[in-house]
């Protein structure tokens, strides 16, 4: 039942009718995913914007092969996935150039040529210059930096990100938020971003999708057509977020209103 | 800034034997020119050299048994939850037993000779080896593995590059603390048993009641237990955990 395939168009994700259970102690399943479909387009950026605990990042974690799906299809346009976690999670006791450069150490790379990488991404991620820093040494905003630079060392077909400015204060995330911009413009990899945060998703996104919790389905699908860079405050954006929210809401009374139902 | 802290405690404790060996007659508390004068007679003898040499030779050997001992079972204990019940009393066994109890056991079974003394080290040991590295093995970083996962490592790549880092400061410390209880069942071994070492020659001067000897054999050792931590384990430790300190690191990968 469950298909993974590699051959559609480089770049893009298509998910169709993904579902995922999880076999509990008790002997029962516990449907997470429920009929999970989408497509990224190449070179897009999309969000997935849902409540905590709601299953997004599953979404993630299955594209990235770090668990198996229990029926339904996924075609990735490629097998190289970049990943930023919530955390960092980088490797405390590497330099920062280290830490860039831990993914292409399997490929046979020369020294050198792991140098000008770890340089060349640190650069697009505004650390040039800190190449022989340890990651205790930097802010949390720079060591999330690190950790997209490390995603994009390996040159990713797609790049998943899952909440990766949750844990930073707002001014932090906000200055990350538009270099995500400029770098997803530059490099051109299509984006898949997981967030809770209605005003990152309108910011970022060409294309929001609402996931819905327990199980986690598609409520709805929604294109932001609004030229980039975007600006906080700008009222288009604020409508939309309003707009969204709205959506948001009900789709939180719905959920309630079916659960008692049943 | 660091020195003078260490060179007052030195100092100090220089000075309380002083003062003890003046308020006691030198059969007790002899003072420290007595103490030197033995310890030069020991080594120009060459004596010191051969007893410390047997001495270090056990305790290094003792060290490595506890060493492989420990992190074999630490190991199984923090990564199967199956192993961890099955040895869990076994570790509290070998904790609770006193260590003259090992010493006098393998003497009895393997005679009095170097594998005894070798197995009543690392088998005395390495519980407390196998409690930390487990201990490590418990707050690793599983997100780190599942980092390396994402990233499509190799297992090797993860078990070296992932895993192995961040057991290596439990390694480090419970290496310092065995070595310290190794030397300790070593001397108690030597003791009742062993025909040469520093803990034959403590029984011996004991014997003559050469109080003087006593100190000298257990300053030299002590010089040289000093040496190790300050030339070996504090070198090796602080190039280990250097990406701890604030201080950026000198110039990458030169």
């Amino acid at each position: 039942m469950a298909l993974r395939s590699s051959c559609t168009a480089v770049g893009a994700i298509t998910l169709t009718n993904v579902t995922k259970e999880f076999s509990l102690p008790n002997g029962q399943r516990l449907r997470v995913l429920e009929n999970v479909s989408f497509e990224a387009p190449d070179r897009s950026f999309t969000s997935i914007l849902g409540p905590s605990g709601c299953g997004k990042s599953t979404i993630l974690n299955l594209i990235a092969h770090l668990d198996n799906h229990s029926s339904g299809t996924i075609s990735v346009g490629g097998d190289r996935v970049g990943f930023v976690f919530q955390q960092p999670r980088l490797l405390n006791w590497r330099t920062v150039a280290d830490n860039v450069t831990l993914p292409l150490e399997g490929r046979d790379l020369e020294s050198k040529a792991l140098r000008a990488l770890a340089e060349k991404y640190l650069e697009l991620v505004g650390l040039g210059g800190y190449q022989s820093y340890y990651p205790l040494q930097l802010s949390g905003g720079m060591q999330q930096r690190v950790a997209i630079a490390r995603a994009l060392a390996i040159d990713p077909d797609v790049l998943l990100m899952d909440e990766p400015f949750s844990g930073l204060d707002e001014i932090t995330a906000r200055k990350l938020r538009q270099q995500l911009t400029r770098i997803w413009q530059e490099t051109g990899k299509t984006i898949l971003f997981v967030t809770h945060n209605i005003s990152e998703a309108v910011l970022l996104s060409q294309q929001i999708l609402i996931v819905s919790a327990k199980p986690a389905t598609i409520f709805k699908r929604m294109s932001v057509n609004l030229p980039y860079p975007r600006e906080y405050g700008d009222l288009k954006l604020f409508e939309l977020e309003t707009q969204l929210t709205r959506d948001f809401l009900g789709m939180e009374e719905e959920t309630t209103r079916s659960t008692k139902g049943t | 800034m660091t020195t003078f802290p260490r060179v007052l405690s030195i100092a100090s404790l220089l000075v309380a034997w002083l003062i003890l060996a003046w308020i006691f007659p030198p059969t007790i508390v002899p003072g420290p020119i007595p103490v030197f004068k033995a310890m030069g007679q020991n080594i120009m003898s060459g004596q010191a050299f051969y007893h410390l040499y047997k001495t270090l030779l056990r305790v290094g050997l003792g060290l490595v048994l506890t060493m492989v001992l420990g992190v074999a079972v630490g190991t199984i204990m923090g990564l199967s939850h199956k192993g961890e019940l099955f040895l869990d009393s076994w570790v509290m066994v070998g904790l609770t037993v006193p260590a003259i109890v090992y010493s006098i056991v393998c003497l009895l079974w393997f005679g009095l000779n170097e594998a005894a003394a070798i197995i009543a080290i690392g088998t005395a040991a390495f519980p407390a080896v196998s409690i930390s590295i487990w201990q490590g093995i418990k707050a690793m970083d599983m997100q780190l593995v599942s980092m390396g996962q994402a990233f499509h490592l190799s297992k090797t790549a993860i078990i070296r590059k992932i895993i192995f880092p961040q057991l290596l400061p439990h390694i480090l410390a419970s290496m310092r603390y065995a070595l310290g209880i190794c030397w300790k069942i070593c001397t108690t071994v030597e003791l009742i048993g062993m025909s040469s070492g520093v803990g034959f020659q403590l029984n011996y001067w004991f014997g003559l009641f050469s109080m003087a000897q006593v100190f000298a054999w257990t300053l030299l050792f002590l010089l040289v237990m000093f040496a190790i931590e300050y030339l070996i384990f504090k070198p090796v430790e602080q190039r280990l955990t250097r990406w701890r300190s604030g201080v950026p690191a000198l110039q990458w990968a030169q």
